[in-house]
């Protein structure tokens, strides 16, 4: 498991998406209302100066040049509306009358024409430059009238407005983030409890149950179904584990008296013969035995009533062992034989297991791999995986028994003859396998036979 | 030597304790786990051989009742669980051995003395010695007539284990599980071949054999001379 996912996290992906998805929304919402306000400031200004050109164009056509000049020297002396500005100008715009002490320089005239421009005006004892929206409107083809607005404070608004806005999709946006981020941190931390719960489970610690919180959310209710079904797999289990106990104990007691009777007839030999039939049946009764040991223990790692697989073992370490235990017998039967293990491969699971696993491979090197030929026992580290192989050049196993060779009292060799193999081996190696979460393959080995052994690494992993 | 064997089969609990009287043991008998608990505490026994499957009382708890209340008598649990964990949860409640059923009642015997004779060292040394034969425990070093051995580290500690049992019969299974530490039935010769190559070093080359094989059953080291 990944302890960081960061952007692989799907809570996470959805609080990023959410996040652009709200500043995106908050940002066309407030950016219309901006673009609304400074319309209908824009237009009001237009209007109030389209009807005071045209109430001044009425006064001129009514009263002449002179009746022009008094009211804008009336306007002009009560500041009719605020940031109101007038010129009147003749011809050669020379100023007549308002508030201009000239004609600004950049303004061309243009009868009924809008025009921009830049005023010095004096607050509070500063000199600062206005913007300046005014209508140009030609009276009589003689005079030259400019009506306008100081814009300043509206610029200024807007201004603070645009500003306002920008600041609150920000932190509107940072919220929903910190927000998402928080769910997603809470939710991923949830689910990796979860994971890591199901994990040991599912090494054997059948005990461990999911956390139901107050909440009664949708994870209680998930964990509440979870752990029902655990409660019932808890109890399968237990009833298995004490039927494998029931069989194990109702087919060995017999075995076990006869046994006894054999070692008690040969103590007391009724005749010559008796030495003769009573140790074959021996044997046999000791093989019957094995072949019961094997099926229990293959019985208990399937279905994983055996004991958790918290423990960490050293792979590499168990194959050095086991390779030491059996590498002077191969030899004995002149099979070369070669160990190439890493340092260290730690895996979750048990090391009498694993040896157990190990002997039957290596058991059957002994039994099927013929003098001159060479066993390599190998561990390395692939990845995130941990790979166990024994591979030999002795006469391997055809591709298509391959699958078979891992069921039960599957023997591929014309054993009848011999009576060290029950047919089990590989069967218990694969169960084996199985039970430690690895993966079990039978390969050419070119010639020969490689078994190729992936167990998940233990290092790193959280819980 | 006074054992009390703890089996609720009748007809096993028989042929059990006629075994050990003829091989010179005194035996009691439980037939249940409360019964043998019982008897456990109230008497002094040399050893134990508790089964685990019981009516009243399992095995195991017997053993953890009485190790809880500082009993350390010597306790065989005998069973017919003998899957690789159960073993290891026979010990770990507080099992001195463990054996499945059936077993040769040769490993059975070899087990006891081990057990009995456990902790029974005459003196405290450095040294184990057996006729010409001499390990030095601290130096690690193994010599014969004076000469020093060169055995593995493996040979050494088969030798060790056998000589820290002098004159008595270790088991393929007590050497696999002592020395390897391994719990399983080999169904291979392993330990036959460890052996062979242990013997080339310390009885080749020397007029008397100290290692012996002792038919259906194991090894003895021991000095026959």
């Amino acid at each position: 498991m990944n302890p960081n996912p960061g952007l692989r996290s799907s809570t996470t992906r959805l609080a990023l998406a959410y996040g652009a998805l709200s500043a995106l929304l908050i940002s066309a919402l407030l950016g219309a209302v901006f673009l609304l306000t400074r319309g209908v400031l824009q237009r009001e200004i237009d209007s109030r100066v389209s009807a005071e050109v045209e109430s001044f164009t009425d006064v001129f056509e009514s009263d002449g040049i002179q009746g022009v000049t008094d009211t804008l020297d009336k306007r002009t002396d009560s500041w009719g509306r605020l940031g109101a500005v007038y010129l009147l100008a003749d011809s050669s715009l020379n100023p007549l009358a308002g508030n201009l002490t000239a004609w600004p320089k950049d303004v061309r005239c243009v009868p009924n024409g809008r025009v921009d421009f830049r005023i010095v005006a004096i607050v509070n004892d500063e000199t600062v430059s206005h913007p300046v929206e005014a209508r140009c409107e030609h009276l009589a083809g003689q005079y030259w009238l400019l009506v306008g607005t100081d814009t300043n404070d509206r610029e200024r608004t807007l201004h603070r407005f645009a500003v306002a806005t920008a600041w609150g999709v920000g932190l509107t946006s940072l919220l929903v983030l910190a927000l998402g981020w928080r769910y997603s941190r809470r939710t991923s931390r949830r689910v990796r409890a979860f994971a890591a719960t199901c994990d040991s489970i599912v090494r054997g610690d059948l005990t461990r149950r999911l956390t139901v919180s107050s909440a009664q959310d949708e994870f209680d209710a998930l964990s509440t179904t979870v752990n029902a079904m655990l409660d019932r797999l808890e109890r399968q289990t237990d009833t298995l584990r004490t039927t494998l106990g029931s069989i194990a104990h109702d087919l060995r007691t017999p075995l076990y008296r006869l046994r006894m009777r054999l070692e008690e007839s040969l103590l007391d030999p009724k005749g010559p013969e008796t030495q003769e039939l009573v140790a074959p049946a021996m044997a046999e009764l000791d093989r019957v035995q094995r072949t019961l040991s094997t099926l229990l223990e293959i019985a208990r790692a399937e279905s994983g009533a055996g004991s958790a697989m918290q423990q960490q073992v050293d792979l590499a370490h168990v194959a050095r062992e086991m390779y030491e235990l059996y590498a002077p017998g191969l030899q004995e039967r002149d099979i070369h034989t070669r160990l190439e293990v890493t340092d260290s491969a730690m895996v979750n699971g048990q090391r009498q297991l694993l040896a157990q696993l190990l002997a039957n491979l290596l058991e059957n090197a002994l039994k099927y791999v013929p003098a001159g030929c060479s066993v390599l026992m190998d561990v390395h580290v692939e990845h995130s995986s941990i790979v166990l192989m024994v591979a030999d050049t002795g006469p391997g196993i055809a591709a298509a028994d391959r699958e078979r060779a891992l069921q039960p009292f599957v023997r591929l060799h014309d054993t009848r003859s011999d009576s060290t193999g029950s047919g089990l081996g590989l069967s218990l190696v694969a169960a084996i396998a199985r039970l430690h979460g690895a993966t079990l393959t039978l390969e050419d080995n070119h010639p020969g036979l490689r078994v190729v052994c992936r167990f998940p690494s233990s290092d790193g992993r959280v819980g | 030597m006074h054992l009390l064997a703890i089996e609720d089969d009748a007809e096993a609990a028989a042929f059990l304790a006629k075994g050990l009287r003829e091989s010179g043991y005194t035996v009691d008998l439980a037939t249940d786990g409360r019964d043998g608990l019982f008897q456990a505490t109230e008497e002094k026994y040399d050893l134990l051989i508790v089964d685990r499957q019981l009516p009243h009382l399992d095995g195991l708890s017997i053993v953890q009742l009485l190790r809880n209340n500082g009993n350390h008598t010597p306790v065989l649990v005998l069973s017919a669980l003998g899957s690789v964990d159960e073993r290891i949860e026979g010990l770990r409640a507080g099992g001195d051995d463990y054996l499945t059923k059936p077993f040769a009642f040769g490993e059975l015997i070899a087990r006891i003395e081990a057990l009995l004779r456990r902790g029974q060292a005459t003196e405290v040394s450095t040294r184990l010695r057996v006729a010409d034969l001499e390990m030095d425990l601290l130096g690690r070093t193994v010599t014969r007539e004076g000469r020093r051995l060169d055995l593995t580290q493996k040979e050494y500690q088969l030798l060790e284990f056998l000589m820290r049992r002098t004159g008595q019969v270790v088991t393929r299974t007590m050497l696999l599980e002592n020395v390897w530490d391994l719990h399983f039935d080999p169904q291979t010769n392993v330990i036959d071949v460890h052996m062979s190559r242990l013997r080339s070093v310390v009885d080749r080359g020397f007029n008397t054999p100290l290692i012996h094989t002792v038919r259906g059953a194991g090894y003895i080291l021991r000095d026959e001379s």
